[in-house]
């Protein structure tokens, strides 16, 4: 069998973990990259991006989408602004290229929806970025509440909690971010539950926010989401932005979950050496183990390659996204909003 | 004039905390049981004496400590106010709003202190973040959540629902207390709690969640586990502020550890090695009260507002909708 490279576009560098995902993919045997990141010009001064960044990555830059794909990539890795995820992954899908989307897929289920249904109909796959999924710590969880080992699960307490999002400033523009911290925080243990209970769907949502850290902030930077599941499970996500700037590393997150076999931490960043720095005056934490940016990266090369659906799909990702919007309009009304089983499945 | 007398009213499980604090305190003790468990309570901390009835207790004593299950609260508060005895009761002061308001109403009516033992208020890691809060050490208070896990309680009458109010009332309500001593007022509270398991007869819930909001716009999280398997004790908390964050874990940075002792201590009450016993430091505090020192930090308008949080959770879960508070406070 014939190994043709891979031919894999990097949609903007908006988001941070473009630069993860792109020096991860340049060290990867049979991948060809490229990346554009035209609305560069329109952040503020001082922000990374653009050629320059793409220079520093050491990846082929082109100036506009257009000329992105038209090169003909068999995927792409949209790393946009959340609002403009929407208009990105479609540009994506009508070019023939299966689709890893960053995380929260989109701001509204709307958007989500067309997303999907746009990829289904070009026939090409749409993946989201949830990393974290992928850790060995979670994996291990997961195979051991499979195996029968933890009994039943009653409760979750999960955790996600960072440094108001400084390096770009769109995280903090409703118009761009779609939200704060609900928006940015939720979806990954949502997305670990839904893959926990086997897409059980959630039947309601309660949420309470704030905006006490970060200043003035235009978003909630503060928020508790609680979520029940049609299985009976509830779970709390801390989804606040309350890492102080000075915090050692970007944040964290956590599951604490309360079973038969009694209680279970899972913290897939808890592997680090501890130090402290004098130069940086502050701690430090070294992580090390395996990057689960790699092993998520993987799983969408090999879905291509295998001709199969990767997960997270956008599926999964549309049951995220309605799991936020549900929460805001929480936070709108005081009250809880009841997540039919047709909506939480659509 | 005698030795300051106390009546300590039952010998179960918080007595043994209690006794040994008001003993430390030099204080005279008689203690009245109706299950008869008062004279092995005084024989194994070497102190007390044990009396015949809840007449001759209150006959005994300057003060009374209630540390009788939960449901029998009101009706002891009520009988010992009438008799102008100072009072120090269990937490919670009782199963509902209602019926702690009358107790208070009693109190003031009769001129006599009531406190509600919420010892958590005493614990020195809980101390130590409630100071630095006080003291702008994390800014404005934002986000805070609190854990408290153990094997669920042996007496059954914690499993009546009933009779003890359950894992909200019981246990949570330590933590829903100190989450409004840190943050104030709550305006609006939800709740949920693990599906029933009662066919087996153990106490449930197995967990529950609480989410709080405050009127100050800080929103708390608690979480309680009353744990089937038996587990260690623990606790933890974090609270974030805009210009920093505390965190404990009850079970993190041991003073001392052992690599190689296998024995795992379980239970259902914390124990704080190594810094004087919370519970001392309380009747310590209720006691000098009692002889005109200075307020406590915890009062029964105190144990009254942690008796609604926790009947306010308790009804949201019901309803499965939040319960907005009354704010008239």
């Amino acid at each position: 069998m014939k190994a043709e490279p891979m031919k894999i576009a990097v949609m903007s560098f908006a988001h941070t973990h473009a630069a993860s995902y792109v020096r991860l993919l340049a060290g990867m045997p049979g991948i060809e990259l490229r990346a554009s990141d035209p609305d560069h010009g329109d952040r503020p001064a001082g922000e990374s991006g653009g050629a320059s960044l793409a220079a520093e990555l050491g990846v082929d830059y082109v100036d506009s989408y257009e000329e992105l794909l038209a090169w003909q990539p068999d995927a792409v890795v949209v790393c946009s602004e959340n609002t403009k995820h929407r208009d990105d992954v479609l540009l994506a899908a009508a070019a023939g290229a299966h689709v890893l989307c960053e995380k929260p897929l989109a701001t509204t289920s709307e958007d989500a929806e067309a997303m999907v249904q746009a990829c289904e109909d070009a026939g090409v796959n749409l993946m989201v970025a949830f990393p974290v999924r992928f850790s060995p710590a979670f994996l291990a969880l997961k195979e051991q509440y499979d195996r029968g080992l933890l009994g039943n699960i009653y409760g979750v307490s999960g955790t996600n909690n960072g440094k108001i999002p400084g390096e770009r400033a769109w995280f903090t523009d409703p118009a761009l971010a779609g939200g704060g911290a609900l928006t940015d925080h939720v979806v990954h243990i949502a997305d670990m539950l839904d893959a926990l209970f086997g897409g059980a769907p959630a039947t309601r949502v309660y949420a309470t926010a704030n905006d006490f850290f970060g200043g003035d902030p235009r978003v909630e930077t503060g928020g508790l989401v609680s979520i029940t599941y049609e299985n009976g499970v509830s779970a709390v996500i801390d989804c606040s932005w309350s890492r102080p700037a000075s915090y050692p590393v970007w944040g964290g997150l956590t599951l604490h979950l309360v079973t038969d076999a009694g209680l279970v931490d899972v913290n897939p960043f808890a592997q680090r050496v501890d130090g402290f720095s004098q130069s940086a005056k502050n701690a430090l934490w070294l992580g090390y183990g395996t990057n689960s940016d790699e092993l998520m990266l993987t799983e969408f090369l090999s879905a291509i390659r295998e001709g199969r659906r990767p997960q997270p799909d956008g599926q999964l990702g549309c049951r995220t996204v309605r799991l936020v919007e549900a929460a805001y309009r929480s936070v709108d009304t005081g009250g809880v909003v009841e997540t039919t089983r047709d909506s939480a499945r659509a | 004039m005698g030795n300051y007398t106390v009546g300590l009213v039952g010998a179960g499980g918080i007595a043994n905390s209690h006794l040994p604090a008001w003993l430390a305190l030099g204080v005279d003790v008689v203690v009245f049981s109706i299950d008869g468990a008062a004279p092995a309570l005084v024989e194994r901390h070497g102190g007390g004496r044990v009396v015949e009835s809840y007449e001759e207790l209150l006959a005994a004593s300057d003060a009374v400590d209630i540390c009788t299950p939960t449901f029998t609260h009101r009706d002891l508060v009520i009988e010992a106010a009438e008799a102008g005895k100072n009072i120090v009761c269990e937490k919670p002061l009782a199963l509902s709003e209602a019926d702690t308001a009358e107790m208070i109403e009693a109190c003031d009516r009769a001129g006599v202190q009531l406190y509600p033992a919420h010892v958590v208020r005493y614990f020195p890691e809980y101390v130590a973040m409630h100071d630095a809060i006080a003291d702008g050490g994390i800014g404005t208070l934002a986000v805070q959540r609190f854990l408290r896990a153990g094997s669920a309680p042996a007496a059954p009458w914690f499993s009546q629902k009933e009779l003890s109010g359950g894992l909200v009332m019981d246990q949570m309500i330590h933590d829903l207390d100190f989450a409004r001593w840190n943050a104030g007022e709550v305006t609006q509270v939800y709740a949920t709690e693990s599906p029933s398991l009662r066919e087996d007869g153990a106490p449930e819930p197995l967990t529950a969640q609480v989410i709080l909001t405050h009127e100050s716009g800080t929103v708390s999280y608690v979480t309680g586990v009353w744990s089937r398997r038996p587990i260690a004790f623990q606790t933890r908390f974090e609270v974030a502020g805009d210009a920093g964050l505390l965190q404990h874990d009850s079970l993190g940075n041991p003073p001392i550890a052992f690599n190689g002792s296998t024995d795992e201590v379980s239970g259902y009450q914390p124990t704080t090695r190594f810094s004087e016993s919370p519970y001392l430091t309380e009747i310590r505090e209720f006691h000098q009260a009692f002889l005109g020192g200075p307020t406590p930090r915890v009062d029964a308008a105190d144990g009254l507002a942690a008796v609604a949080l926790a009947a306010a959770a308790l009804k949201s879960i019901e309803t499965s909708a939040p319960v907005t508070m009354a704010t008239n406070r």
